[in-house]
């Protein structure tokens, strides 16, 4: 297969093409009757998806460098070109994206009724601004791909969300956007530092990695401008109230991207700018004791909070606060397993939330209702829907042979060494993630059934099961056979380490060793 | 090289060709206009033979552009180098523009007096002067036969109160500015001798100034900062803005800011070039408090237009911190946002004049609810203007916002960067709800949007812009090159006047 792809060249026109894909196919949604949108998105992403599944294959797990580069110039006097490339972190990232839209699309079938060409443009360019978002090598280009990517989020909520998505779709621009502006100041600074030294103005990524050590004093406030970008889109713990309203306000569409793709990109951020950018600062002690206990405030919090929600898409919301905390407590705790495992917490997130979020839509489509309390018994009505359903709720828990236990027990496995007190806490967040779900689950499709329009429900339509289907499968697939998916990303991870922490080899067992020691009573 | 002795009056004459024949055809419209000035079609004709005079005028700018025409001998009274060239483009530009937007707003408004022209051609003539002068004295001259023009159009409305109101706090602010301008000259003259720019500079460049040319300097920008509607100078500015009729106020936001600001630059430059630990403090505090106050303000603002003069007020903000660096990058990216502002500040108005039907104060946020899908187009190019000004990626204001944070960072201001980022963040909350009201809320009346229309030829200048905001904005490489050439051009000339004895 790879020397297939080798002999089309593949790997030189694949990114460009995943790019150029989705701009080129809103043309004919704008050209068509508003009917024919959902079917040319749907192809579109379709063949986009086909078209990405070659990076499975073409990708060599060997090497944890970037590859498929293309570099092409665009300012050529500030150092500023078309630069881009996957390793094995920004892969399944890829991959990712390219799976969920056209699940998204299929999922917004009948729910989207009014502008569709609107919809499935904006959803197009979405993709190409997710997908520019994890490929690009330059900051420049990195830059207005992370803020274009904002445009189409914000009128998705803001046209087809929600009662209260005004409110929604303006706080989620201005939190993105105060990060945001405030990462480009940084950015530039790093850019004259780097003309400083070399002469001429780049903004590579490569560069700016290698200025990475003669930042000096400047660092702490460069790390904490790229931190606080990041760590809106994750969100970390004090940060994260725009998502429950984005979420809860957004289509099924748009929750699916946000949880699914979205918020990656805070942890992608972090795993390939702020951390490598800043290793010192980053893993410096009041750093590391701060985001570790952020983290695990999140796990917490977003579990408990989840727990008392009488909505079961602002349940859903949380939980995913609780899960990325997940993700940044293995980021952080910078050993191959931990970060491994916040990978796999991504991509099992990605899967599972998705899967969550088109279930309540499609509940939604029927019931016009999310509260849990207006279900009750379901699963005897719907009984395909509550199996569906069950599956999921469990993979999401992290149950054993799903996709997400495997995320969560490597994070908890790598981070234990050097942060145990933490990871205990974290820990109890997979028993809470039990409770929330469970109980929600008993709520909604167990307990005596209820309610004569309950009793009427349709079970899911073909479209439907070939929308959730395939996540089903991707979750008992990552939780069987993860091996795959890890060899991809372990080289990438071990990269990653050795810029995150010059000279892991010689000095970390030590360290972990006198952490722990410290931490004994 | 085309080497021209402004000392002769061939020489002269060739050097002031484009503002000659501007003039020339303001006469010529204005002769015409004796004896058509009564109907609708006149005040057409009136309006396509300015934009011929405009044309022509250009063709002049071009001529000297291309000839590479530089002074030859002694300095003078005005400038031959890029700086001016690229300015008067962009200013003869903007006034094209104005132009057409005008042809059919006119008709509609029921404002048929062919004058309107006259006057906006004068104005051009006046803003051309400002980047280019090489002497004080000229500058003022420029800037004084651009106020005067514009008092008149501010207040051409004369059925409307609000443009009388508009036309008289212009004129006595205007007045007011004037006089401190011209005191600051007199200082300057005291302590100098001289009022030629390039003189000054020779002779400020020795010592620290002395207490007279201290206080010239800082009564010359009281005086800017009053025409360039800087905080704490910028009280006229949003009745100005909002009475004035609407291709006006367009013209005033671009092109009048563009020359007040091009000229500002030039004094600095060429009069200042050793008293930068002087007016840079000043220029950063008065950058900081009209970034922070325009864009504060703005955030209450219900009508469009008056919102629009509170965010030009911010963009004035802007420009200061891209004049504050005093380095090549930061007047390259002074003029990149002149332009970028210009062209996407027009747009706006123009759309704005679209919106309004019983006089713009009238449109506010409510009253576009629903425009989206009533008129797609005219809300889809409002949609990218304002994402310009806000400085998103793929815009040319983006560019812009890019280049100045890029100046203002190579000196290690990172106050002034944070500040900028910051007041922008904030200008989203007074953008994105027009966007959010024309795409995300219901119509309150059903057929809400059906009179709402640009004219043909309006659309067309609306949708070049657009174009433009959009192409310049992933492929920037021209308009750097340009911004580039007249920060070099303008540089070059202190070169030579710190090297002179």
């Amino acid at each position: 297969m790879a020397e297939l792809l080798r002999s089309i060249g593949y790997d030189r026109w694949i990114i460009t093409a995943l790019l150029a894909l989705p701009l080129l196919g809103v043309l004919p949604i704008l050209w068509a009757p508003a009917r024919q949108a959902k079917w040319i998105a749907l192809w579109v992403t379709l063949i986009e998806f086909v078209l990405s599944l070659g990076l499975w294959w073409a990708y060599d797990p060997s090497s944890g460098g970037m590859q498929f580069e293309i570099v092409v110039p665009w300012l050529p006097m500030w150092g500023i070109a078309y630069r881009v490339g996957i390793d094995g972190i920004s892969l399944f990232m890829v991959l990712l994206s390219t799976l969920l839209m056209p699940v998204s699309v299929l999922g917004s079938w009948r729910y989207i009724t009014e502008r569709e060409r609107g919809f499935y443009s904006l959803m197009l360019t979405l993709l190409t601004g997710m997908l520019g978002v994890f490929v690009a090598l330059d900051l420049f280009l990195f830059y207005v791909f992370w803020e274009v990517m904002l445009i189409p989020m914000y009128f998705i909520i803001g046209i087809w969300g929600g009662s209260n998505r005004l409110y929604a779709a303006i706080k989620f621009f201005l939190y993105t956007f105060v990060g945001s502006l405030l990462m480009l100041v940084a950015i530039l600074v790093m850019v004259w530092q780097v003309a400083a030294v070399r002469g001429s103005p780049s903004f590579a990524y490569q560069d700016l990695l290698e200025n990475a050590g003669r930042l000096g004093d400047s660092a702490p406030w460069l790390f904490a401008a790229f931190a606080l970008a990041f760590a809106i889109k994750v969100p970390v713990f004090p940060l994260h109230t725009w998502l429950p309203d984005a979420h809860v306000e957004a289509p099924t569409a748009g929750s699916v991207l946000l949880a699914g793709v979205l918020l990656k990109m805070g942890t992608y951020g972090f795993l390939r700018f702020a951390v490598p950018f800043f290793p010192g600062v980053a893993h410096s002690p009041a750093v590391t004791s701060l985001v570790v206990t952020l983290a695990v405030v999140g796990v917490i919090y977003g579990a408990l909070v989840a727990m008392v929600q009488p909505d079961v898409k602002k349940l859903v919301a949380y939980s995913s606060v609780s899960h990325l905390g997940f993700a940044m407590l293995g980021i952080w705790a910078a050993t191959l397993q931990s970060v491994q495992g916040a990978l796999m917490v991504m991509i099992a997130h990605g899967f599972s939330t998705s899967a969550l979020f088109l279930l309540i839509g499609m509940l939604y489509e029927r019931r016009h209702t999310r509260l849990i309390d207006a279900f009750g018994g379901i699963a005897r009505v719907v009984p395909v829907f509550s199996l569906i359903f069950t599956v999921t709720a469990l993979a999401s828990i992290g149950l054993p042979g799903l996709n997400g236990f495997v995320g969560e027990f490597l994070v908890l496995l790598g981070s234990f060494g050097p942060h145990p007190i933490a990871t205990g806490i974290a820990t109890t967040g997979v028993i809470f993630a039990a409770v929330y779900l469970l109980w929600a689950l008993q709520r909604i499709i167990f307990n005596p059934l209820v309610g004569s329009e309950n009793e009427s429900l349709k079970d899911l339509s073909m479209r439907e099961l070939w929308v959730v289907v395939p996540l089903v499968v991707g979750m008992v697939w990552l939780g069987l056979y993860p091996k795959p998916v890890l060899d991809r990303m372990e080289a990438s991870a071990n990269h990653y380490l050795q810029l995150a922490r010059p000279g892991l080899e010689t000095s970390a067992a030590p360290a972990i060793a006198a952490e722990t020691a410290g931490n004994q009573p | 090289m085309n080497p021209i002795d402004l000392l002769t009056p061939a020489g002269a004459t060739l050097a002031l060709l484009p503002e000659l024949l501007l003039t020339a055809g303001a006469l010529v419209v204005l002769l015409v206009m004796s004896w058509r000035h009564r109907t609708a079609g006149d005040s057409l004709l009136a309006g396509w033979l300015s934009l011929l005079s405009l044309a022509v005028a250009g063709a002049g700018l071009a001529y000297l552009w291309v000839s590479g025409a530089t002074p030859a001998g002694a300095p003078a009274m005005i400038a031959l180098d890029g700086f001016r060239y690229v300015s008067g483009a962009l200013i003869l530009i903007c006034a094209a523009a104005t132009v057409l937007l005008s042809l059919r707003y006119l008709e509609r408004e029921q404002l048929l007096a062919p004058e309107f022209y006259v006057l906006l051609l004068l104005a051009t003539v006046g803003l051309l002067l400002m980047p280019g002068a090489q002497d004080l004295m000229v500058f003022f001259l420029g800037l004084e036969t651009m106020s005067v023009a514009v008092y008149v159009l501010a207040g051409y409305d004369r059925r409307s109160p609000q443009s009388a109101e508009a036309a008289l706090k212009y004129f006595l602010i205007g007045a007011f500015a004037s006089a401190f301008l011209l005191y600051g000259i007199a200082l300057i003259y005291g302590a100098t001798g001289t009022t030629n720019l390039v003189a000054i500079g020779a002779k400020l460049s020795t010592a620290p100034l002395s207490l007279m040319a201290s206080l010239g300097l800082g009564l010359l920008l009281i005086g800017l900062g009053f025409k360039v509607a800087a905080v704490p100078f910028h009280m006229w500015t949003p009745d100005v803005y909002e009475g004035a009729p609407t291709p006006v106020t367009g013209f005033m936001a671009a092109a009048v800011k563009a020359a007040g600001f091009a000229g500002l630059a030039r004094i600095l430059v060429e009069c200042f070039p050793a008293a930068g630990t002087q007016w840079k403090p000043i220029v950063l505090v008065l950058s900081i408090a009209t970034m922070v106050l325009g864009n504060l303000v703005a955030l209450s603002q219900r009508s469009l237009k008056r919102m629009l003069a509170y965010s030009s007020i911010a963009h004035a903000g802007y420009l200061l911190a891209a004049i504050w660096p005093g380095s090549q990058l930061g007047y390259s990216a002074l003029m990149l946002y002149l332009m970028a502002y210009g062209v996407t500040t027009l747009a706006s108005f123009g759309l704005l004049s679209a919106l309004g039907r019983d006089g713009e104060r009238d449109v506010t946020l409510d009253s576009i609810a629903g425009l989206g899908a009533a008129r797609p187009g005219i809300a889809a190019a409002l949609s990218i203007c304002l994402f310009s000004l806000l400085g998103f990626p793929g815009t040319l204001g983006f560019i812009g916002k890019w280049y100045i944070l890029t100046a203002v960072l190579e000196q290690h201001q990172a106050v002034l960067a944070v500040v900028l980022v910051l007041t922008s963040v904030v200008s989203a909350g007074y953008y994105l709800p027009v966007i959010m009201a024309m795409y995300m809320k219901p119509s309150r009346v059903p057929l809400a949007h059906t009179e709402v229309g640009l004219p043909p030829v309006a659309t067309w200048v609306i949708a070049l812009s657009v174009l433009a905001i959009l192409v310049l904005g992933v492929i920037p490489i021209s308009v750097l090159d340009l911004a580039g050439q007249s920060a070099q051009a303008l540089l070059g000339a202190t070169g030579r006047a710190i090297a002179a004895p």
